[in-house]
C-alpha cells in the first residue's frame, strides 16, 4: 500500500511539472498523445493481461469521440453536459462488453478470430462515420466542435489529458495487482483451467474487453473537444494498428509499457516522418523484431525489477468465506450423479454408446478399462466439454445434460486433469488463489487486495501434508511433474467440491508421492463427505481406495463392484486380456 | 528525449538559389514594424492521396513564385522561407500539421491547395491568428476571418458552363457523379439550380468515398442504363481518372458527353487520347490560354526548372498566383498577423496573377473563365467568359 | 438479352474470377503451412508497382510480369526463411510479424514512389460487343485468363506429383516427412508460389486501379474474408467464398452503391467469424 502511494505521487508530480519543462507545443502533443495511450493501456490489459488481441479499438475511440462530439455541439454550455461526456467515455465499454459476451459465449479459444472479427468491425465502424453524412458528417466529419466550458489554453488541455491518463494508470495498477488482474493473467494461460475453477470465462473476457472499450472512449471522449474535429479515420484501421504496435513496442505485459509505447513512439513519428523518409519503415521493422524476438517489449527489460522490489506476498491471514452452498441440492439422496444411457460421438467414431453410471452416496469410485474404453469422456460429458448427442446426465439430483465447467464447478463439482493443467506462470501461491476465490470471491473481492490473505483449512493441512506447498513464491511452471499434479489436486482440493472427478491423480508420481496422495484424497473425501471418482490404471492405488470400481468396455459400463468381485470377474478379465493380447 | 525539449527546426528549404546579396540587401528595404527576418510560410499542396497527382506543378509554382519574390527582395524585405506540409493528408492530420506550424514553427502565413475539408480543418486549427491564403477551385461560401480565397467558385465554374452546354449541346438528362464530400455535394447542388434554369433534368446523382480505392464499373453500368445526355463530374484527382478511363473502356463516350470541373492538363493526361471524347472542362486557366502573361509566365516556368520542367496545370498556375497575392496582402497590411488589419488590407486588393493581374472583393476574386473540350490530352478553349463574378459576400 | 444484365453479368464475374486469383495464393499458403500471410496484399501492390515501373521505363506491359515473378520471388524467399520458418509453432505471431511485413513493404513503396495515387495505362484498348453489350476488351481478357489460371491451378493440383504430395503434407506434416517428402522445400516453395501469384495479380489488375501503396490493405481484408465465408484450405471453399464476397459486393454495388456493397460484405464476413468460423465448407 505505502508503495502504490508512493507510486502515484511520484506519477503526479512528473506528469505536473512536465509543461513547464518543454513549452506549448510540446504541451500539445502530449495531451493528444496521452489520450492515445489511454486507449493503447486497454490493448495491454486484454493482450498483456487476459491474453486476447482486440485489432479493432480504434473503433471504440472513434466512437465515443464522435458522441462527445455530438454532446458538445448540440448541448454547448448545459449542464447536461456533467452527463453525457462521461456517458460518451462508457458507451463503448458497454459496446466492448456486448460484443465480448457474444463473441466469447460458448468459445473456448479467442485467438486470430476475435482479433479479425474486431479488425472487421473497426472497418465497418469506418464505413458507417465515413457514409452516414447527416449524423457523423461523413468524410469531413465534426467540425467545430466547442472545447470544454472553462478551458482553453493548450496548457489547459495537456492538464486535462495527463490526469486522465494519471487516473487510468492508477486503477489499472491497482487491478493488476487486486486478484482481478491474478485472474487475467490465469485466463491468458490456461482458459480451462479458468473455468473448472468456477470462473465464467466469457464474462470475465467481456469485462476485460469492455474496460478496455472504456479506456478507449476516455480518450475518446476527451479528444473531441481537444482537436475540435472529429473525422472517420479515428474509427479506422491506422489508427487501431498504430495503437497495437504502441502497446506491443512499449510491453503490452507491463503497465506502463502502453504509454512509453504511445508516447515515445508518437512523438518520435510527429518529429521524424517529415525529417526521415524511411522513418515508418524503421517502426514497421522494430515491430517485426518485437514479436520475433523481444515479445516483453521496451518496459519488459525495466518493470519487472522494480516489480519486484515492491511487490511482497500477502500473508494468509484471512479464512476464506464458506462456499455458497446451492439451495435444494443437500442431503444424502442428492450427493452423487447418474448417466442414463449417454452417448458421444466425434466426427465418425462413437465414443460412449449409450453409457449408465450411478454413484448416489459419498465414498470413493474408480473407473477402470482399456484405453478407449471411454473413462476421460465419460468426464468429459459429465462436464459439459463434449457434447451429448443423446441420453441424461444428473448432478446432485438435478438434470445437468450439456452444463457449462464453470457452473458445475460452483456447485461443487471439482476435476483434475490427466496432464497437470494449472498455471505455469503463476506463483504457487497465486494458483493456490485462484482455487479459493473460483465459486467463493464476489466481485468486490475480486478488487480488494485483502482477498490474496485468503487461507482455508485444506489448505493448511495440505501444505502440512506436502511441504514444498509452503513455497509460495515459486513459479508453478517450475516444479517437478509430480509436485505439478499435486499442486493441481490442491487447488481442485481446496474449492472443496462435493464430487471429485479425479482423472489419473497418481500419474508421474514416485512411489512415496504416490501414498500421500492417496492419504489425501482419503482425507478430504471424508472431510468433505465428497463423492470422489478416480479413472486409475495403477491398480495398487485402485486397490487401496476404492469403494467400489466401475469397468468401461467400448464406451458402455461392463461391471461394477467391489475389489474382489471385479477381479473375480470374468468378463473383465477377458477385456484386459483382450486388450493386452 | 532532448528533441522535446529542445525542438529545433524541422527540415525546410530556402526557396531557390537567394544570393547573399539579396539577403544583405533585405534590410534596406524593411517595412512596417517587423524587424527584419524570414518570412515563414507553411504550403499545404497535395503531397498525397488522390489529388497527388498536382503536388509536382503545385511544388514548382510556389517555388517559382517564391524564388522571384525572394529574388526582387521578399515579402515587405523579408526573405520567405516555406516550410511544406501535406494537404494530401485527412482533414485531422492537416489539423494537427497546421497547429504545429503555428505554435512551433510560428509561420506568418499558410497557403493551401487541397481539398475542402481539410481546408474546413485548417481554418478551424488556426482560428484566424495566422492568415491563410487558399488558392484551388471550391464550392463558395468560405468567409472565415482571416481566410482569402483566390479559387474559382461554383458561380464562375458551373454556371456560364452548364448553360452554354445546354444551349450548344442541347444537353436535357444530366448525371450527376463526384467524390463524397463538402466541395462535390454543394458544387452540386448550385449545379442542380442551373440545370433547372436551363430547362434540363437531373436523372442520376451519386458520390463516391474520397481516397478510397474506388472503382467505376458499377457506376459506368448506372450511367449507361440511365442514358443522360451531358455527366457532371466532380471527381478528384484520381478517382476522376479512372471513372473517365472505365466511362470510355466500356464505350459510353460515344454517345454521352462529359463535363469535369476539376480537369486540368495532369488528370486529362492520365485519362488519355483514347478515353476524353466529348469530354469539357470549366475553369479560369489553361495552359495553353494565349495571352501575354501567360506566355511570360510559361517562359519562365520552363527556364527555371529547365531542362525537365514539371508538367504545368491551373491548380500549379493558382498556386503562383496565391503566393502574390499574399505578398500583395501582406505588404498591403503592414507585416502584420493581425485579422482585422489583414482583412481591411483585402478589400480591392490588387496582386499578380498567371495571366495578369486580379483584384479580390469580399475576399474573393472576379476572373475570366474559359470552357474547353478535350482534343487527345490538350484542350481546346471552345468559350470564353469575361469578368464573372464570384458571387461571394464576405465582409 | 438486356445489355445492362449483360453488362452487371459481366462486371460480376469480373469481380470474383479476379479476387479468385488474388485469394488463390494466400489460401495455397494457409493450407499447407497453416501460415495467415497478412502481407498478402503488399505482394499485389508489388506487382502493380512493377507494372507502373515497366510502362515508366517505356517497355511492353508484358515485361511486367517477368519482373514481378522475380521480385516477389526474392521477396518471398527471405520472408519465408527470415520471418515465417522461425514462427511455425507460433502461429499468431505469425500474423503479427506478417502483419509488420505488411506495414514495412507497404511504407518501403511509399517512401520510394510516394503516397500519390498513379495510373497505369490498359495494354489493350476498345472494347467487344458481348450479346449486345460493349464491354472493355481488357477487363474480358482478365476475366478469361483468370478463370483459367484458377482452373489450370486447381487441375495442376488434383493432378500432378507435386500437388499430391502438397495433399499429403496439407492431410499428415510428419507422415509425409517419414515417407520422404521434404517438407520444408515444399513449405519454402509453396510460400513463394502464393507471392508470386499475388505479383501475378497485381500485375493484371494494374491497368484498372488507382496505383497506391495502401491497394494491399484492400485485397487482404476482402481476400481473408473470402477464406472465412468460404472455409480455411478448401478448393471448393475459395471458389465458393469467392462467390459469395465478390458477388454480393458487385451486386449490392449494381443496385445500391460501393459504400453499401464493402459495408454489406463487411457484414456478411463479421456475422461468418461469429456464427460459422469454419466457413461454409470446413476442412474435414
Amino acid at each position: 500500500m505505502a508503495s502504490f502511494l508512493g507510486h502515484s505521487a511520484a506519477l503526479i508530480a512528473a506528469l505536473a511539472v512536465l509543461p513547464q519543462l518543454v513549452g506549448e507545443f510540446w504541451a500539445y502533443t502530449l495531451a493528444l498523445y496521452f489520450l492515445y495511450a489511454i486507449a493503447s493501456l486497454g490493448i495491454g490489459l486484454c493482450w498483456g493481461q487476459a491474453g486476447f488481441l482486440p485489432l479493432g479499438q480504434a473503433m471504440f475511440f472513434g466512437l465515443a469521440a464522435y458522441l462527445s462530439g455530438l454532446s458538445l455541439i448540440h448541448f454547448k454550455d448545459s449542464w447536461l453536459l456533467l452527463l453525457l461526456l462521461p456517458g460518451a467515455a462508457l458507451a463503448p465499454g458497454l459496446l466492448a462488453y456486448g460484443i465480448g459476451l457474444l463473441v466469447f459465449r460458448g468459445r473456448t479459444l479467442s485467438g486470430p478470430f476475435f482479433a479479425m472479427i474486431t479488425l472487421a468491425l473497426t472497418l465497418l465502424a469506418f464505413q458507417i462515420a465515413n457514409s452516414w453524412n447527416d449524423v457523423t458528417g461523413g468524410f469531413n466529419g465534426l467540425k467545430n466542435i466547442p472545447g470544454l466550458p472553462g478551458l482553453s489554453d493548450f496548457t489547459d488541455l495537456y492538464y486535462i489529458s495527463a490526469v486522465a491518463l494519471a487516473v487510468c494508470l492508477l486503477g489499472i495498477a491497482w487491478l493488476r495487482r487486486a486478484p482481478a488482474g491474478v485472474v487475467w493473467r490465469a485466463v491468458a494461460q490456461n482458459e480451462q483451467r479458468v473455468r473448472f475453477c468456477g470462473f465464467a470465462l466469457q464474462n470475465v473476457k467481456a469485462a476485460v474487453f469492455g474496460l478496455s472499450g472504456v479506456l478507449a472512449g476516455i480518450g475518446g471522449a476527451l479528444y473531441a473537444p481537444q482537436q475540435n474535429l472529429v473525422t472517420p479515420q479515428l474509427c479506422g484501421f491506422l489508427l487501431s494498428a498504430d495503437l497495437v504496435i504502441w502497446a506491443a513496442v512499449g510491453g503490452r505485459a507491463t503497465l506502463y509499457g502502453p504509454v512509453v509505447g504511445a508516447v515515445l513512439i508518437g512523438i518520435l513519428t510527429a518529429d521524424l516522418r517529415d525529417e526521415i523518409s524511411y522513418w515508418e519503415v524503421i517502426l514497421a521493422a522494430i515491430f517485426i523484431i518485437v514479436v520475433l524476438y523481444f515479445r516483453q517489449g521496451l518496459m519488459g527489460f525495466v518493470e519487472p525489477r522494480f516489480e519486484r522490489l515492491w511487490r511482497r506476498r500477502t500473508e494468509r491471514t484471512l479464512d476464506s468465506p464458506a462456499r455458497p452452498e446451492a439451495s435444494g441440492d443437500t442431503g444424502l439422496a442428492d450427493a452423487g450423479f447418474a448417466l442414463d444411457d449417454v452417448r458421444v460421438r466425434m466426427g465418425s467414431v462413437n465414443i460412449l454408446e449409450g453409457l449408465d453410471l450411478e454413484i448416489d452416496r459419498p465414498g470413493i469410485y474408480c473407473l477402470i478399462g482399456p484405453n478407449g474404453a471411454g473413462k476421460t469422456s465419460c468426464f468429459n460429458a459429465m462436464t459439459g466439454e463434449l457434447p451429448v448427442r443423446s441420453g441424461h446426465i444428473r448432478i446432485f439430483g438435478r438434470a445437468r445434460t450439456g452444463t457449462a465447467a464453470d457452473l458445475l464447478s460452483r456447485i461443487g463439482v471439482g476435476r483434475k486433469f490427466q496432464a497437470p493443467s494449472l498455471f505455469p506462470d503463476l506463483t504457487v501461491a497465486e494458483n493456490f488463489n485462484i482455487g479459493l476465490w473460483g465459486g467463493r470471491a464476489r466481485l468486490r473481492d475480486l478488487v480488494r487486495m485483502g482477498s490474496h490473505g485468503w487461507s482455508s483449512a485444506i489448505l493448511r493441512e495440505a501444505q502440512s501434508r506436502f511441504p514444498f506447498l509452503a513455497e509460495e513464491d515459486r513459479r508453478a511452471g517450475d516444479l517437478s511433474h509430480g509436485q505439478r499434479q499435486i499442486l493441481e489436486l490442491v487447488m481442485v482440493l481446496i474449492a472443496e467440491p462435493r464430487l471429485l472427478l479425479l482423472d489419473e491423480p497418481s500419474a508421474g508420481l514416485s512411489q512415496a508421492e504416490t501414498q500421500e496422495v492417496i492419504e489425501a484424497i482419503r482425507w478430504v473425501g471424508g472431510r468433505l463427505n465428497a463423492c470422489t471418482v478416480i479413472v486409475e490404471h495403477d491398480m495398487t492405488f485402485v486397490r487401496e481406495l476404492a469403494d467400489r470400481i466401475f469397468v468401461l468396455h467400448q464406451g458402455r459400463l461392463l461391471a461394477s463392484g467391489t475389489v474382489a468381485e471385479i477381479q473375480a470377474d470374468e468378463r473383465v478379465r477377458a477385456v484386459y486380456v483382450g486388450a493386452s493380447a | 528525449m532532448t528533441k522535446i525539449l529542445n525542438p529545433i527546426s524541422r527540415r525546410r528549404f530556402v526557396a531557390g538559389a537567394v544570393g547573399t546579396g539579396a539577403a544583405v540587401a533585405a534590410p534596406a528595404v524593411l517595412s512596417g514594424a517587423r524587424a527584419a527576418g524570414e518570412f515563414k510560410m507553411a504550403t499545404f499542396l497535395a503531397l498525397s492521396g488522390p489529388a497527388s497527382l498536382f503536388g509536382p506543378t503545385q511544388t514548382a509554382c510556389g517555388k517559382l513564385a517564391v524564388d522571384q519574390i525572394n529574388a526582387a527582395g521578399g515579402i515587405g524585405g523579408r526573405k520567405v522561407t516555406v516550410i511544406p506540409a501535406d494537404g494530401g493528408a485527412t482533414p485531422a492530420e492537416a489539423a494537427k500539421a497546421a497547429i504545429r506550424l503555428m505554435l512551433r514553427d510560428k509561420v506568418d502565413l499558410v497557403l493551401g491547395s487541397h481539398n475542402s475539408a481539410v481546408r474546413e480543418a485548417i481554418v478551424a486549427a488556426l482560428k484566424g491568428r495566422v492568415p491563410y491564403v487558399y488558392t484551388p477551385l471550391y464550392e463558395g461560401g468560405e468567409c472565415n476571418p482571416n481566410v482569402y480565397v483566390t479559387a474559382d467558385t461554383p458561380q464562375q465554374q458551373v454556371q456560364p458552363s452548364i448553360s452554354w452546354l445546354a444551349k450548344t449541346l442541347g444537353a436535357k438528362t444530366y448525371y450527376l457523379i463526384g467524390n463524397d464530400y463538402v466541395w462535390p455535394h454543394k458544387t452540386n447542388e448550385q449545379a442542380k439550380k442551373y440545370i433547372a434554369a436551363a430547362g434540363g433534368k437531373v436523372v442520376g446523382e451519386e458520390y463516391l468515398p474520397l481516397g478510397a480505392p474506388n472503382k467505376f464499373e458499377d457506376a459506368v453500368t448506372r450511367i449507361k442504363a440511365k442514358k443522360p445526355d451531358l455527366v457532371v463530374i466532380t471527381l478528384v484527382g484520381g478517382d476522376n481518372v479512372n471513372f473517365n478511363r472505365t466511362f470510355a473502356g466500356f464505350g459510353l463516350d460515344k454517345s454521352i458527353k462529359r463535363v469535369s470541373y476539376l480537369l486540368e492538363e495532369l488528370t486529362l493526361f492520365g485519362i488519355g487520347a483514347e478515353n476524353s471524347a466529348g469530354l469539357y472542362s470549366a475553369m479560369s486557366y489553361f495552359v495553353n490560354e494565349k495571352s501575354e502573361p501567360n506566355a511570360k509566365f510559361k517562359a519562365g516556368f520552363a527556364k527555371a526548372f529547365a531542362p525537365k520542367p514539371p508538367p504545368l496545370s491551373m491548380l500549379g498556375a493558382d498556386v503562383y498566383s496565391g503566393v502574390y497575392c499574399a505578398k500583395a496582402l501582406v505588404e498591403k497590411a503592414g507585416g502584420t498577423k493581425d485579422a482585422g488589419k489583414l482583412m481591411a488590407a483585402a478589400n480591392n486588393l490588387q496582386y499578380r496573377t498567371a495571366t495578369g493581374t486580379a483584384v479580390m472583393t469580399n475576399r474573393h476574386v472576379v476572373k475570366d473563365m474559359y470552357l474547353a473540350e478535350c482534343k487527345g490530352t490538350s484542350f481546346d478553349i471552345v468559350e470564353s467568359f469575361k469578368a464573372v463574378a464570384h458571387g461571394q459576400t464576405c465582409s | 438479352m438486356d445489355p445492362i444484365l449483360t453488362t452487371n453479368i459481366l462486371n460480376v464475374v469480373y469481380e470474383v474470377s479476379t479476387l479468385a486469383v488474388v485469394v488463390l495464393g494466400l489460401a495455397v499458403v494457409f493450407g499447407l503451412l497453416g501460415v495467415m500471410n497478412l502481407a498478402h496484399g503488399e505482394f499485389v501492390m508489388i506487382g502493380a508497382y512493377c507494372a507502373f515501373f515497366v510502362q515508366a521505363q517505356n517497355l511492353p506491359f508484358l515485361a511486367a510480369v517477368p519482373l514481378a515473378l522475380l521480385v516477389c520471388a526474392v521477396l518471398g524467399l527471405v520472408v519465408e526463411r527470415l520471418l515465417v520458418r522461425p514462427l511455425y509453432a507460433r502461429p499468431f505471431d505469425t500474423l503479427l510479424a506478417t502483419w509488420g511485413l505488411s506495414m514495412l513493404l507497404r511504407e518501403a513503396v511509399e517512401a520510394v514512389y510516394g503516397r500519390a495515387f498513379r495510373s497505369v495505362a490498359t495494354p489493350l484498348t476498345g472494347s467487344v460487343d458481348v450479346f449486345g453489350a460493349d464491354y472493355p476488351s481488357y477487363r474480358l481478357l482478365l476475366t478469361v485468363v483468370s478463370i483459367a489460371l484458377v482452373a489450370g491451378l486447381v487441375w495442376w493440383f488434383v493432378r500432378s506429383a507435386t500437388g499430391r504430395r502438397i495433399r499429403a503434407v496439407v492431410n499428415n506434416p510428419e507422415l509425409a516427412g517419414s515417407v520422404g517428402i521434404p517438407v520444408t522445400g515444399l513449405a519454402r516453395n509453396t510460400f513463394v508460389f502464393g507471392c508470386c501469384l499475388a505479383a501475378l495479380a497485381g500485375v493484371m489488375l494494374a491497368p484498372l486501379l488507382p496505383v497506391n501503396p495502401t491497394l494491399g490493405l484492400d485485397f487482404i481484408l476482402k481476400s481473408f474474408f473470402v477464406l472465412v465465408v468460404g472455409g480455411l484450405g478448401s478448393l471448393v471453399g475459395l471458389i465458393s467464398g469467392s462467390g459469395v464476397i465478390g458477388g454480393v459486393e458487385s451486386v449490392v454495388s449494381a443496385f445500391l452503391d460501393r459504400t453499401y456493397g464493402y459495408t454489406t460484405v463487411l457484414i456478411i464476413a463479421i456475422l461468418f467469424l461469429w456464427l460459422r468460423p469454419n466457413g461454409l465448407f470446413p476442412r474435414t
